[in-house]
């Protein structure tokens, strides 16, 4: 008996033992918007997270102005010098209350990720990215005054002792300025806001909406890098389209607007648009359908099977004890047959018993053995 | 107020956990006749956990579907990965469901023979493998990677059928359920 108990209590020994303890996700969760910490969603536990050796630094423009796009790069330092991060998680964050922390709640609207999105949340691969990486947002402000950015890491460590263990770092705070639009200065439309994401196969249309500008001219540029130039129609006064190339395959695309008038010349950020192939079109009731049918099958086949007549015949009948039970009484002892009931004594029934007490038990009684023998 | 993703990752894996228990319980009865230790004795109770963790999984399945029909991304049926998880989920649902009536109706006897035994098992073990191949191909949906990615199993395929043969199975499945059901009438 002890035996077994210590063999089973080593085979559950040598089991846990055989896992590791890793609580960061390597495959990631996916672009999105995130508090920091992402509600314990990327890494299991933020409990169970270490420091990351990363160095975090955000940069942005001299003048910021409210209403208008402007870049936040976040620039990591230190890639794959302490950690085989193999995958980074950027967050942007307007504070470290790991709550109502996105930029969107401290006045801020998010353009474009770099990813084809508008989450402040995005994933990168640091392979073939050197000591540093850089990724880059499109955020707008909606009123002047000052603002706190933060640029926080979460990444796992793929090799070494630290294998598995999630990190997690987060930069000082960095203040911006946001300053009003000079008069005058040719910029976009405070109502504009850039197509993030779009069909492969699917040329698009942008329609731009600016103030106190001449001319515009576009460029975009593909993922392999060369910068090209499309061609810019005016509609009306400040209102300008111009056609986006079809992506071919699901990949992001940058465009870029230089806008010239009486005030300085003003280059636009790089906006980000994605495109990806087109949710397929299904309807969903033959789907349903299939999946009740399957079902229904399944389940039919199991209870015919093993439908209760067929299993008798051929059971084995492991747990029915009939049988046993009847050898049992058939080899009992004949005293406790209720056929061998005691006569009774004169006078009838001893006073408080019943018949069938007496049956099992008047042997007893008259043995003066029943209670101890105080009867 | 809870979201129906939250939601969604509550209710998984209250079902992946109660099918992968009610699977290993399952295989646990079936060998269990050919374990050492005289582990056989220990059947009856683990049948009591394998139908017991398979009921609360297939409780909990309904409200795993309904959440992620809510909170999947660009609509119910928006790509062949989530339909699959729909065919799949259903079909364990099926499973289980048969596997418990059969239990009912037998009673422990379900384990006196060895055909009866194998089928019992089998079903269950079938249902919490449909059942993980859901949660895997959620996995793989939301975070591109799964348990059961060394199966390279084909999620983005789906083989959806003529509805006039999903017609036909549908009315095979009463068939089989309306003779299993009556027979012990």
């Amino acid at each position: 008996m002890f035996n077994r108990q210590l063999k089973v209590l080593l085979l559950l020994t040598v089991l846990v033992a055989s896992t590791t303890l890793s609580a960061a996700e390597p495959g990631g969760n996916g672009d999105g918007l995130r508090d920091m910490q992402c509600g314990g969603a990327c890494h299991g536990d933020a409990g169970q997270n270490a420091s990351s050796a990363l160095t975090l630094s955000l940069q942005y423009s001299e003048h910021v102005w409210v209403g208008q796009p402007t870049e936040v790069t976040i620039i990591i330092g230190g890639v794959d010098v302490n950690h085989d991060e193999n995958l980074v998680g950027l967050f942007l964050l307007s504070s470290t209350n790991a709550n109502a922390d996105t930029p969107l709640t401290d006045g801020w609207d998010i353009l474009s990720d770099g990813h084809g999105g508008t989450g402040n949340y995005v994933e990168r691969s640091t392979d073939g990215s050197g000591a540093s990486l850089e990724h880059t947002w499109v955020l707008r402000p909606d009123s002047i005054g000052m603002r706190s950015l933060y640029a926080s890491v979460h990444h796992g460590d793929a090799a070494g002792s630290n294998e598995g263990r999630p990190f997690f770092g987060v930069s000082e705070a960095f203040e911006i300025e946001i300053e009003a639009v000079p008069e005058d200065l040719p910029r976009l439309h405070e109502d504009f806001t850039p197509q993030s994401m779009r069909a492969v196969g699917d040329e698009t249309q942008i329609d731009l909406h600016t103030k106190f500008t001449d001319a515009v001219t576009v460029e975009w540029r593909a993922e392999d890098g060369a910068v090209m130039e499309a061609v810019v129609n005016s509609s009306s006064q400040d209102h300008w389209e111009f056609i986006l190339p079809a992506a071919l395959s699901p990949s992001v695309m940058q465009w870029r607007a230089v806008l010239s008038g009486e005030g300085p010349e003003q280059t636009t950020p790089w906006f980000s648009i994605g495109a990806q192939t087109p949710a397929i079109e299904v309807e969903n009731g033959p789907i349903y359908l299939q999946g009740l049918a399957m079902g229904l099958l399944l389940f039919g086949a199991v209870v015919a099977l093993q439908r209760p007549r067929a299993h008798e015949e051929e059971s084995l009948k492991k747990y029915d004890q009939t049988a046993e039970f009847s050898v049992t009484l058939a080899e009992a002892p004949a005293t406790e047959s209720p056929t061998q009931v005691a006569p009774l004594p004169e006078g009838g029934l001893p006073q408080g018993w019943t018949a069938e007490q007496w049956e099992w038990y008047g042997h007893e009684y008259l043995a003066g053995t029943y209670g101890d023998g105080d009867s | 107020m809870i979201s129906s993703n939250t939601f969604h990752v509550v209710t998984t894996e209250l079902v992946v956990g109660a099918y992968s228990l009610a699977g290993l319980a399952f295989l646990f009865c079936w060998l269990s006749p050919k374990l050492p230790f005289a582990l056989d004795r220990k059947q009856e109770s683990g049948d009591v956990v394998a139908h017991a963790a398979l009921m609360f999984g297939l409780l909990a399945t309904p409200f795993a579907i309904w959440s992620g029909l809510s909170s999947a991304p660009g609509g119910e049926m928006s790509s062949s990965l989530l339909a699959n998880k729909m065919l799949f989920s259903l079909s364990g649902l099926g499973l289980a469901s048969g596997t418990l009536v059969v239990r009912w109706r037998t009673g422990i006897n379900v384990w006196g023979s060895a055909r009866s035994s194998s089928i019992q098992a089998l079903s269950g073990m079938g249902a919490t493998g449909l059942m993980l191949l859901t949660a895997s191909a959620g996995g793989t949906f939301t975070r591109g990677e799964s348990l059961l990615d060394w199966l390279h199993l084909p999620y983005n395929e789906t083989m959806l059928m003529p509805t006039f043969l999903s017609a036909l199975l549908l009315l095979l499945g009463i068939a089989c359920a309306t003779i299993g059901l009556r027979s012990s009438a």
